[in-house]
């Protein structure tokens, strides 16, 4: 066991756990941020995204003392009253069905976002193809991040 | 965990029966589940109990809607919600009879409880079966609440009107909200109401808009709470080692090195399923936190018992499967096999439950599509009368017929997660949180069977074809209920057959289709035809296909795909064009929602993803071996709604059968290869 001080959403929270514990099961289950979800564990899935120092990184697959230090930001922390443009469009287009991945498409996409504000369709298909979606959202998906980007295509 | 009101709809059910103030209609639903038995008649008989007391500040007139003095109304969702919308659409329906503005809603998950008929979100019925109790259920408050003003102000109930929750007086324009209506309302006996005229659909205002869904703003913003994010006092979390070969059992364990891993709690023997009445035996690691558990889990030594399905193979019983339908054809016959191997739900919320069992009373929080089955299991299992077995029901991360928990599919492993996390709380004295891994959730999963159908016709007329087909339930393999079960073998082989059958009899495949089908479905077909742009030329290594399917026999859809195979034969999907018709669409955005998931879950098993049965086990273990498709293989979808006022019928597993049949006629169209077997694979795929 360590004792580790992580930055999630500009809170400082110390946690005692094993340094190797993914940072996804100390976001959920030791500081109860439950918005990251859990569901491949390997990080090919991209449901588990979180932002580290900027990056969208699976937290399924990043141990804790990795994120020690680091910036880190879930989808609680994206916009401090949810309406990032990101979190709007996906409203204004109906996106989620299950709602399930919905966190860590957002979170990919925000990432994308703040690097490339005016990403290509083929540029948005190849970022968000790291993410899986089980209902079959991803027509929407493109559409609300075009919604932000501009509609450049 | 759900935020729990002040009363409950379940507290306040109980308070009126002992209480005794208000009205209390229970609206029998018949149980409907195609799954399980033939449809039955879904107009429900409103059933009447004595008019009892209820407490001052609600009129719940039945057990879907609760009026309070304060200007709430709530409206109760009696089925699951996992991702096909019930949460919207089923509170719209009463909404709408109602007569109150939608944004004034609130929306309450109805805990498992007969009060509601049948719960089971299966067969894509929910909509269907509550489309007119919900309705009735609407009507009714709305007729008690127009009598109440009417009372008030003295005239008939014809001289008011309904809109807003506000009840005018024609003549007068004096007007009283609901809220103020309800004491008086409580009154009345409901006897006196029936029936309750319900609005002609072409007043509608709510039913046939596409209102937001209603979670979600809270799905976007991480708030939302599906059965994994349930967080209860004291609670631990548990993984278990599971037998992996199919009925294979514990022989030993050895735990030394779990018991030393940080966070592990205990580790014990636990009862997961059971194999013809002997119950199959695991280990579960408790422990403060899931990865602790897992953790724990991957450091057992586990000695198991293969047992009798060690050496079962899918390829051998396709081979059976096959051997048991081969006959030579009749003269002047077209016979074709088509195969559709196993394929996995993977909802991206794997499985879990969550249980608090105490000496005299349970409350579960599960992820499920049937929630009155898991109470069912705890009544039974724990001798718990219903009310004192709770089960809530969070928001579902997919479901796909993976939750249908119906006991009757094989091994019943439907409650292998309850029973677990029940027994783990039992023995821990805590409530315990199960969590399956992707590994686990993939490896005790049941499947969608593979299965092998032999279609057959005399060349003279396409009505003689015949359909017959074996799958491989009963072979041992874990078998169930996978979005449209049947239909997606059925579909694949019949719309396949046809187009087979068009070429061998040099007929088009439209017009041949046109000739099968009634009017309801040939209009679907004939928009789906007119709207893909069919028959226009196309590039070389392109082509276009069509199939129209009828999943339960309910809404016709109709698909054309447009493909292109290019030299090495990696076939791109890059259209399709969806038609339905499903009745009136309560909600016609999400209706194109679930034809767009729809069509996009039948490509990944077109395309991509299947399961592996080999040496008695499952050879696939997670998304890198099971890949579902990504944005980047997504065609472009259009979906059109047939407009209709008739009862609505169902859209959740209506998209997803004619797809491969689509893809693959088109691929035949593009290359003159015939495609008898999913997924379809590049090999032997050149572009014509």
């Amino acid at each position: 066991m360590a004792s580790l001080v992580i930055d999630v959403n500009d809170n400082s929270y110390t946690v005692d756990v094993e340094p190797d514990m993914p940072l996804l099961w100390v976001l959920r289950d030791v500081i109860g941020l439950t918005g990251t979800k859990y569901s491949c564990g390997i990080g090919v899935c991209g449901t588990c995204t979180v932002h580290v120092d900027g990056e969208a990184v699976q937290s399924c697959s990043l141990p804790v003392s990795e994120a020690a230090g680091k910036r880190i930001t879930t989808i609680e922390g994206l916009s401090p009253d949810g309406t990032h443009p990101l979190q709007q469009a996906w409203l204004a287009e109906q996106v989620s069905q299950c709602g399930y991945c919905t966190p860590g498409q957002i979170m990919i996409a925000a990432a994308l976002l703040q690097k490339n504000p005016r990403p290509s369709d083929e540029e948005i298909k190849t970022a968000m193809s790291a993410a899986l979606c089980r209902c079959g959202t991803y027509p929407r998906v493109m559409r609300a991040i075009r919604r932000v980007a501009g509609g450049v295509g | 965990m759900k935020a729990n009101p002040s009363l409950s709809r379940r507290d306040f059910l109980k308070v009126s029966s002992v209480a005794g103030v208000g009205l209390v209609i229970g609206l029998y639903v018949p149980a409907c589940s195609r799954l399980e038995s033939a449809p039955t008649d879904a107009t429900p008989t409103p059933v009447l109990p004595t008019p009892t007391t209820a407490p001052d500040v609600f009129f719940s007139p039945n057990v879907f809607v609760n009026l309070g003095t304060d200007g709430t109304v709530t409206v109760t969702c009696p089925r699951p919600d996992m991702g096909q919308g019930t949460r919207t659409a089923l509170p719209m329906i009463l909404a709408e009879e109602l007569g109150v503005d939608w944004p004034a809603i609130r929306i309450e998950q109805a805990d498992a409880d007969t009060a509601y008929g049948d719960q089971s979100a299966a067969g894509s019925t929910s909509i269907e079966t509550f489309y007119m109790p919900l309705r009735k259920a609407g009507a009714l408050a709305r007729k008690m609440l127009v009598r109440a003003a009417a009372d008030t102000w003295d005239v008939t109930p014809e001289a008011c009107s309904v809109q807003h929750g506000i009840v005018t007086n024609i003549q007068t324009q004096e007007a009283l909200p609901f809220s103020v209506l309800v004491r008086t309302a409580m009154a009345y006996d409901p006897n006196e109401f029936l029936p309750a005229e319900l609005k002609d659909p072409k007043d509608f205002t709510i039913i046939g808009t596409s209102v937001p869904r209603v979670d979600g703003p809270d799905m976007v913003t991480g708030k939302a709470v599906y059965g994994m994010d349930v967080r209860v006092p004291d609670m631990l979390y548990a993984a278990v080692a599971r037998c992996p070969v199919f009925r294979g059992q514990l022989i030993s364990f050895d735990d030394s090195e779990a018991r030393k891993v940080s966070g592990v709690v205990n580790v014990l023997e636990i009862t997961s399923g059971s194999d013809g009445g002997r119950p199959t035996r695991s280990v579960a690691v408790l422990a403060h936190d899931t990865w602790s558990a897992i953790r724990g889990r991957d450091s057992l030594k586990v000695q198991w018992d293969e047992g009798p399905s060690a050496s079962l193979s899918g390829d051998d019983i396709e081979k059976k499967l096959l051997e048991e339908m081969i006959y030579p054809p009749e003269d002047g016959e077209l016979v074709a096999y088509y195969t559709v191997p196993f394929f996995s739900h993977s909802t991206m919320e794997p499985i879990n439950s969550t249980v608090r069992l105490g000496q005299q009373d349970c409350e579960a929080w599960a992820p499920t599509q049937n929630p009155q089955a898991l109470q069912k299991f705890i009544t039974t299992t724990y001798g718990m009368l219903p009310d004192k077995a709770r089960v809530h029901v969070p928001l579902v991360g997919g479901a796909f017929g993976r939750r249908i928990e119906f006991p009757s599919f094989s091994l019943t492993l439907p409650f292998v997660h309850l029973m677990e996390s029940a027994e783990l709380s039992k023995a821990a004295g805590v409530p315990v949180k199960v969590v399956w891994t992707r590994d686990d959730d993939m490896h005790f999963e049941y499947f969608h069977p593979l299965s092998v159908t032999r279609v057959a016709a005399a060349l003279a007329d396409i009505r003689s074809m015949s359909v017959q087909r074996r799958d491989a339930s009963g072979y041992g393999i874990p078998t169930g209920a996978w979005r449209a079960v049947t239909n997606v073998p059925e579909a694949f082989a019949r719309q396949s057959f046809v187009d087979e059958f068009a070429v061998a009899t040099k007929q088009d495949p439209i017009e041949l289709r046109r000739q099968m089908l009634g009017d309801r479905q040939r209009a679907v077909l004939d928009l789906a035809v007119k709207k893909s742009g069919w028959g226009s030329e196309l590039p070389p290594g392109h082509g276009r296909g069509i199939a129209i399917h009828s999943t339960w026999d309910q809404s016709p859809c109709a698909e054309v795909a447009q493909v292109v195979v290019d030299e090495s034969g990696r076939i791109r999907v890059l259209k399709v064009t969806c038609a339905i018709d499903c009745g009136v669409a309560i909600n016609p955005d999400m209706v194109k929602a679930q034809l767009e998931g729809g069509i996009i879950f039948g490509l990944t098993a077109a395309l991509k993803a299947h399961v592996t049965i080999d040496k008695g086990r499952v050879v696939q273990s997670n998304f890198h071996d099971y890949p579902l498709l990504k944005m980047n293989e997504v065609p472009e979808i259009e979906t059109f709604v047939i407009k209709s006022t008739a009862n609505p019928t169902g859209t959740g597993e209506m998209a997803n059968p004619p797809v491969a049949a689509a893809v693959a006629n088109a691929v035949y169209a593009a290359t003159g290869k015939r495609i008898r077997r999913l997924p379809i694979l590049p090999e032997g795929l050149v572009a014509a």
